[in-house]
């Protein structure tokens, strides 16, 4: 069986191609996400091996989900969509499979195939990403997207990854390591990024390690380890 | 000394006679430029007439007469050629010679040379290009002198015994110069004079032309058809009083009135080789009765001998030609040749005007088509995938999806006609806002609200169609749940707005892809084209 996860804003696409999976025999099913937002979390916790991936999504769509998925646990790709064969063109060699909506069940039976070969051989599947611009980010009943540069820092706790701003602090279903590699914040502790055009000051400490003061007047820790690079960073 | 004066007041009397004959219709062929033999021969009795009357006038001298004879015959020649100017002095000398007297034969003589050199003179100025010339008073004063003084010199030559004819020469011949050269110059001048009043006239013409010429482009405002050709042709026939006036085409007449109207059909075929000249020469052709005529080959009985063809074109294709013609008994007069080159010149014009515009109006039709092909495929696979699910379900949900869409579809196959009603366009779109609703679920609620009294209210077609589309693609869809979209029709300080509005938030420019600005343009431009350039397409953030 094949753990997947069906993602699209349409209920009626997401119920037939449920149907259309589940008859197959193939497939163990996540609860379907109808947006991006939900879909980040549920492959974060769940770790689907594959994505049926609407492209026209509200918000964030199908090809910025990806660039949101940590890439060591990047899951197999299909593509769903009405009538989007140029974006696709694109993006073909590099996903495995896509379907054009209506779904025949034939050609989901060549994708099926596809996908089970590709599984067999175990590797994970690379896909080349832009750098992410905004971050999307959960408040209470309602969803935002923080741009990169008004970030201050991040971090994570055991609570989950915050994103922090001169406004306050934001909750994200992204990794610490997805926003480490996707947005130019630079990695000055194990838990912590910081955006170092929002760097006030640097202040040295014992031990090695160092605090960096915010425009906001807020502080992030630097490791012993990160220091070095952070001079380097910076050229000092 | 004596003489002269007498000579002087017949020469008055003579004035005046000329004085009326330029007020009469008799004096028409003088104020054109080609001449019809039959006006040459109306001139000839004309100028006989007052060659004969010269003599009449004159003073018995010696036997002999003293007498402005030579007036006529000098004048017809400058004006008419040698021909007429000799034939006029021949019938001025014959008179003269049967009046007798011992200087008979060397007036007759005398007076037809007289004719000769005044035709030799006119056509000298004619063939130097100087036609106008021709009606100057100093010409016709210095040729009627040198007339007067070889007329002197056949006198002393001819007339026997010659001892007297001198005497007679001596006499006769300082107040005979000097009152034929008076004469002469002072009746050119008048004939000039009232020339120029025709020309007056003619400005007069002008300006009534440019009337015509508005009315004519009004007419012609849809192109050349047999329906504006007929209107244009009966406006210009009944304007100009010309004989008959005709439309073509390439190929064939298209409208024709007046004169012959009764063998000179619309819809047959062109068979004129003067028409079939200026089409395929793209030149004007002038038969103007005189040395070239126009031939009817229809009719023996066509009473129509002068023709004006002027080839229309749009850059340089002929598309068809005007025609002017005049039957047998009329002068074809300049001023209708002008106008007939000149309407024909404003007419072309026109009609490449009007080929701009249609091939503007052609354009945006094209990209009409365009954007309603664009609208279709993910509106389509996306309605299908919807009812595929629904299918499953709830068959007769799916039947209205399907309903619906076929409607949708063949309302916009079906919208070739370029104006419709509010009514008509919210029916098309009510059917697209369906299967909407369905496939977005919670995500989409629309709310109308219609002014009944505005339903029926024009607008172009699909006019809503892309702007309900833009809002639910770059709005709805961007939404996470929630989405509204309100149609409105209202009448507002004396105009109507009629609005879209998606709960969407500001839109974002960069999202929208070239078709759609491309829809929104052309939904704005057939706004502008039905009503004005105060209406159109307004888009803004409500936030």
């Amino acid at each position: 069986m094949i753990r997947a996860l069906i993602i699209d804003d349409e209920q009626h696409a997401r119920e037939e191609l449920q149907v259309l999976l589940e008859a197959s025999g193939e497939f163990e099913l996540l609860p379907p996400c109808a947006n991006a937002f939900d879909a980040i979390k549920v492959i974060n916790q769940q770790q689907p091996q594959v994505l049926f991936l609407d492209i026209e999504m509200p918000v964030v769509n199908g090809f910025q989900l990806l660039s949101m998925i940590d890439e060591e646990r990047m899951p197999q790709v299909v593509f769903v969509t009405a009538y989007d064969e140029f974006a696709l063109k694109a993006f073909e060699e590099k996903t495995l499979d896509y379907l054009l909506k209506p779904v025949e069940t034939e050609r989901l039976q060549q994708t099926i195939i596809k996908l089970q070969a590709s599984l067999q051989q175990g590797t994970t599947p690379y896909y080349e990403m832009p750098l992410l611009q905004r971050i999307p980010c959960r408040c209470v009943r309602r969803i935002k997207l923080i741009d990169v540069d008004e970030v201050e820092s991040i971090f994570s706790d055991t609570s989950g990854v915050h994103v922090h701003t001169a406004e306050g602090d934001n909750f994200t279903d992204l990794t610490l390591k997805v926003l480490e590699r996707r947005t130019s914040l630079f990695r000055c502790h194990k838990q912590y990024l910081v955006n170092l055009d929002q760097l006030d000051e640097i202040l040295l400490q014992e031990g090695g390690t160092a605090k960096i003061r915010c425009h906001s007047g807020q502080s992030v820790p630097v490791s012993r380890r990160h220091l070095r690079q952070l001079k380097e960073q910076l050229g000092l | 000394m004596n003489l002269i004066l007498d000579l002087l007041q017949q020469m008055s009397v003579f004035l005046v006679i000329a004085y009326i004959f330029t007020k009469s219709p008799a004096f028409r062929p003088l104020t054109s430029e080609t001449m019809h033999p039959r006006h040459k021969v109306l001139l000839y009795g004309i100028f006989s007439t007052f060659s004969i009357m010269g003599t009449y006038f004159g003073l018995p001298v010696q036997d002999a007469i003293a007498n402005t004879r030579a007036i006529g015959p000098v004048l017809a020649g400058i004006i008419g050629g040698p021909v007429l100017g000799i034939a006029t002095g021949l019938t001025g000398g014959i008179h003269r010679y049967f009046l007798g007297g011992f200087t008979a034969t060397a007036c007759g003589i005398s007076t037809t040379t007289e004719g000769l050199i005044g035709g030799l003179v006119g056509l000298a100025l004619l063939r130097a290009g100087k036609a106008e010339q021709r009606f100057n008073p100093w010409i016709a004063l210095v040729t009627i002198l040198c007339a007067e003084a070889v007329q002197m010199l056949i006198i002393v030559l001819v007339a026997k015994p010659t001892p007297d004819a001198i005497v007679l020469v001596q006499t006769i011949a300082a107040p005979m110069v000097l009152a034929n050269a008076a004469g002469a110059a002072l009746f050119m001048s008048i004939i000039r004079d009232q020339r120029r009043m025709y020309d007056h006239f003619g400005a007069l013409f002008s300006a009534k032309a440019f009337e015509l010429a508005e009315k004519v482009l009004e007419i012609l405002g849809p192109g050349l058809d047999r329906t504006t050709a007929a209107q244009m042709a009966h406006l210009i026939h009944s304007w100009t009083g010309v004989g008959a006036v005709a439309i073509t085409d390439r190929e064939q007449i298209l409208a024709f009135v007046g004169l012959g109207e009764d063998h000179h059909l619309p819809g047959t075929p062109i068979v004129s080789p003067l028409t079939q000249r200026a089409i395929e020469f793209n030149q004007t052709v002038f038969a103007n009765g005189v040395h070239e005529h126009f031939h009817c080959s229809l009719s023996s009985k066509c009473p129509l001998s002068s023709a004006l063809v002027v080839p229309l074109h749009i850059d340089n294709d002929v598309i068809g030609t005007i025609k002017l013609y005049e039957p047998r008994s009329k002068l074809f007069l300049n001023i209708n040749r002008s106008l007939g080159e000149g309407l024909a010149a404003l007419l072309s014009e026109q009609l490449v005007h009007s080929r701009y515009q249609e091939q503007k109006s052609l354009l945006t039709q094209s990209e009409l088509k365009l954007a309603q092909a664009q609208v279709n495929p993910h509106f389509l696979f996306n309605a299908l995938n919807t009812i595929v699910a629904v299918v499953r379900n709830d068959a007769d949900q799916a039947r209205d999806l399907l309903l619906h869409l076929s409607r949708f579809f063949r309302k916009n196959l079906k919208r070739a006609s370029d104006i419709t009603t509010l009514e008509e366009e919210l029916d098309h779109v009510r059917s697209y806002l369906y299967i909407e609703e369905v496939r977005f679920g919670d995500r989409l609620k629309v709310e109308m609200a219609i002014d009944p009294a505005l339903l029926l209210i024009k607008l172009p077609t699909f006019t809503l169609q892309p702007l309900i589309e833009n809002a639910i693609k770059h709005g709805i869809s961007q939404l996470l749940e929630h989405g509204l979209v309100t149609i409105s029709a209202q009448q507002h300080d004396g105009g109507i707005e009629i609005s879209i509005e998606d709960n969407a938030g500001a839109c974002d420019q960069n999202n929208e892809d070239e078709s759609d600005g491309l829809g929104m343009k052309i939904v704005d431009k057939r706004i502008k084209n039905l009503y004005g350039i105060a209406a159109g397409v307004r888009m803004e953030d409500s936030i």
